[in-house]
């Protein structure tokens, strides 16, 4: 019973937008370590994981992200996360994962902060 | 719901990831006819999730032949809620690590082991329990989250610290 997760690649200003729309779970591990490397490949310093509120994020999603925040880390990108709802944003805080992805409700608000904003 | 007692939900799901999810909408539908706060909601969501994944990778190895067991009690003022599985795993975590997320990134702990402790920060009491029945050799885990904040603790309200990685 795995459910689809889509996941798209996109650039804005001087950013990369990952956008995922559908269940963060252990389902979605391949689309979104995928996305994370192609967007690496094309040499992204600010990535944004831009997630669907609402959609269901469990502790094994957010495994991946953290596998994700491991590699980042190694290429000295720059990590932002939108789009949670405020209970995932309360669950992220709690696993420590915001120690290493900074939160902004909106993509544009992402941009912002990047470009001082 | 309260002029008739308790009220009682039983599900019983395939052990296969994903399938959670419907022990996910059924446990907000009950909450939501108790008035629980949408905050609450969501955290009981989040809650029953992660227990059922346990109970699907862990007490029954995703092995979708065996069946997890979810009953949900309601009255006025709480959500008890039960969860069986086969125990395949064998004996239960009794400690609940807080995740080291710190040393995940730096690859001194595995990924993972956050399920238990999440729980635990959303919920009012949370743990494994002796079985009632002797025939029931499995694990169970209960929960309860009660209407009204029924403790002092805010969930969430502890820091990741250092220590080990966790036990789910």
């Amino acid at each position: 019973m795995s459910d689809d997760i889509q996941v798209s690649v996109r650039d804005e200003d001087n950013a990369t937008i990952i956008d995922l729309v559908g269940d963060v779970t252990t389902f979605a591990e391949e689309a979104i370590t995928q996305a994370y490397q192609s967007a690496s490949s094309d040499g992204a310093e600010n990535i944004i994981f831009n997630f669907r509120e609402n959609d269901y994020i469990n502790s094994a999603g957010i495994a991946i992200l953290i596998g994700v925040v491991t590699e980042a880390r190694k290429r000295d990108q720059k990590l932002l996360m939108t789009g949670l709802s405020a209970h995932f944003q309360k669950i992220f805080r709690m696993v420590g994962l915001t120690q290493y992805a900074d939160l902004h409700p909106t993509v544009p608000d992402a941009l912002a902060s990047l470009n001082g904003g | 719901m309260s002029p008739h007692g308790n009220r009682v939900v039983e599900l019983k799901i395939p052990s296969e990831l994903g399938y959670e999810k419907i022990a996910r909408e059924a446990v907000a539908t009950v909450a939501h006819r108790l008035n629980f706060s949408e905050e609450k909601i969501e955290d009981i969501k989040t809650a029953i999730s992660e227990a059922c994944t346990n109970a699907i990778r862990y007490g029954s190895g995703s092995d979708s032949r065996m069946k997890v067991v979810v009953i949900l009690t309601a009255d006025d003022q709480k959500l008890d809620i039960l969860i069986k599985d086969p125990g395949a795993s064998g004996v239960p975590p009794e400690i609940i690590n807080i995740p080291d997320i710190n040393g995940m990134v730096e690859g001194k702990q595995r990924l993972g082991g956050m399920g238990l402790y999440i729980i635990r920060e959303l919920v009012d009491e949370a743990g494994f329990i002796e079985p009632e029945e002797e025939e029931d050799d499995g694990n169970q885990f209960r929960m309860v989250i009660y209407r009204v904040d029924g403790n002092d603790s805010e969930p969430g309200a502890s820091t990741p610290g250092t220590d080990n990685g966790g036990t789910t």
